[in-house]
């Protein structure tokens, strides 16, 4: 049972107005060692489903399994980057690197060499001594992914890790993950709302729909495994970008609906 | 089997300071803190001189004020007398013990009320109403609890220093980023290590300008509780000598006092900036 099974699961919210359901009955699998996205508007429960596999929230039914083990609260082993800036401000990038191996208990010695290989992958070296307050967003995010990559983890969930941030930005650390998931082979789930973004990261996709949330397309992304940005001019990459299109295209549509006759 | 999109090694935006940053910002700090600190040497300079004027004129005199170059003679006299340094003595002991014991408390009672809301909600209204009440008026019923000594002062100085620091703390703990509790969460931290790791550096800022205001507090306190009743201190001296017309020794110990504050405020602006390293 390696890599990451999610086995019917649902999450609803009780709140005085009624209950929103959040996620639907989502059955999926990540294979181990793989780069899954899922795409989904806003609203669609994407972070509540990573909440879920992160551990932080519980499913009100069904289970999720990471390599063979039931989740029932956060672990270590289970790294996630979230969408706002995670960094300390108390702590220059070293230190906040360290952060979370701090936690861990790990040596200071291993600590200080895991730090420093984690900066140098993230393209951070020479900054160790900066304050997050002098650090542009993009910067900050490398720090966070540094800080949850030191440690090494089975799993890494990323949240819309670089929504904030300017387009071009986003281009060269979408790059950035996908050349350190091809060093590190580790399972990788990553949320967007950018569908480019999720073709050129990923080998699978999810689509989740508007509301209530589960998954209506999963597409497999059959490029080749060295893509660089040129392959966006691709027309296989033209055909993947209108399937993911048309899936959630039907789905916001029928959100819009939704919305109107409420 | 790199992607290839750009360079893994992004070159820095120019706009951004050097590597080594957050050193470089200190560097730049401190001549901003001489900066200030000389204009106030000028500025007490002055005054120095204009006083000095005023009294060898006559134009003072209806104040009373010694000439200030009389005040630094008998204030340098007084370091060579045992009595000054005993009420020199009991005051820092005072002041000290209230810092301490009063940041002590008012961190503990700020983290239990961020810890516990509920309790939190219900003495909030009673300590902002208590902030603003003149505590030295408990120091005649602390006196008959305790007697006349030190610990009635420091009690009553802990808690006047323990109320602000309370409400900033709770304050700082409540502003913290869900997503630093987040973090805190997916890392597995315990109980101690979110409090220590996370929370307190967090509300930092809020805590620092509760110090400031506890470390006011208890001078404040202190001076005053001796100035009303006590058998020894800086405080206590300055009313006997009002009270036996001793003018120039009387604005020597009133000297003694500005000078303590003031150190007490360079001491807290140092500590704030090692506290607050990197922010901003
Ligand atoms: N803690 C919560 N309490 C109540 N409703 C929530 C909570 N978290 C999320 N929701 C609701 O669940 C739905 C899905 O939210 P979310 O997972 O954040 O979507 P996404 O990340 O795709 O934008 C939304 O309608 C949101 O309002
Ligand atoms: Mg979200």
């Amino acid at each position: 049972m390696e890599g990451i099974h999610l086995n019917d699961v649902h999450v609803q919210f009780d709140h005085p107005s009624g209950i929103t359901i959040a996620v639907d009955g989502v059955t999926q699998q990540v294979p181990p060692r793989s780069f899954v996205s899922i795409v989904g508007p806003s609203g669609c429960g994407k972070s509540t489903l990573l909440a879920v596999i992160a551990g932080l929230q519980p499913a009100t039914s069904g289970s999720v399994d990471i390599n063979g083990r039931r989740v029932t609260g956060p672990d270590r082993d289970i790294g996630v980057v979230f969408q706002e800036d995670s960094t300390l401000p108390w702590r220059n990038v070293r230190e906040n690197v360290e952060f979370a191996m701090q936690m861990a208990g790990v040596s200071k010695g291993e600590r200080a060499a895991k730090a420093a290989a984690a900066i140098e992958l993230v393209g951070l070296k020479g900054f160790e001594n900066s304050y997050p307050a002098t650090l542009s967003g993009g910067m900050r995010q490398r720090v966070a992914l540094a800080r949850t990559l030191a440690l090494q983890p089975g799993v890494v969930l990323m949240d819309e890790p670089f929504a904030a941030l300017d387009q071009q930005t986003r281009i060269f650390l979408g790059a950035e993950v996908r050349r350190i998931w091809e060093q590190t082979h580790q399972t990788v789930l990553f949320v967007t709302h950018d569908i480019s973004e999720a073709i050129l990261l990923s080998q699978q996709i999810w689509v989740m729909s508007y509301r209530p949330g589960h998954v209506i397309d999963v597409i497999d992304i059959d490029l080749p495994d060295e893509r660089d940005a040129s392959i966006v001019s691709s027309p296989r990459f033209n055909e993947l970008h209108n399937r993911v299109w048309t899936s959630l295209q039907k789905e916001s549509m029928r959100g819009f609906q939704d919305v109107e006759t409420a | 089997m790199a992607v290839g999109i750009e360079p893994s090694q992004q070159a820095p935006p120019k706009r951004l300071p050097p590597p080594r940053g957050a050193r470089w910002r200190a560097a730049q700090r401190v001549p901003q803190g001489v900066r200030s600190a000389a204009a106030s040497a000028v500025l007490l300079a002055v005054l120095f001189v204009l006083v000095q004027i005023g009294v060898a004129s006559g134009a003072l005199r209806q104040t009373g004020l010694p000439l200030p170059t009389e005040v630094v003679g008998s204030t340098l006299g007084l370091l060579g007398t045992g009595g000054f340094w005993s009420d020199f003595g009991r005051t820092c002991l005072e002041i000290g013990a209230s810092i301490v014991a009063g940041c002590a408390l008012g961190l503990g009672a700020g983290i239990v009320f961020w810890k516990l809301p509920l309790l939190g909600r219900v003495f909030e209204p009673y300590l902002v109403s208590f902030y603003a009440v003149p505590l030295v008026l408990f120091y005649p019923m602390m006196i008959v609890l305790v007697g006349i000594n030190a610990g009635s002062i420091i009690i009553l100085s802990s808690i006047m220093a323990a109320i602000p620091l309370a409400l900033n703390t709770r304050t700082g703990l409540q502003g913290i980023r869900p997503v630093h509790l987040k973090l805190a969460r997916t890392l597995q931290c315990n109980a101690r290590q979110t409090l220590f790791g996370i929370a307190i550096p967090a509300a930092a800022p809020m805590i620092v300008a509760g110090l400031r205001l506890a470390v006011v507090y208890a001078l404040i306190g202190s001076i005053a509780m001796e100035f009303t009743t006590a058998q020894n201190g800086l405080g206590y001296r300055i009313r006997y000598l009002y009270e036996t017309f001793d003018n120039k020794t009387m604005f020597a110990y009133i000297f003694v006092v500005l000078i303590l504050s003031v150190l007490l405020t360079v001491l807290m602006a140092m500590a704030e900036r090692v506290l607050l390293r990197g922010r901003r």
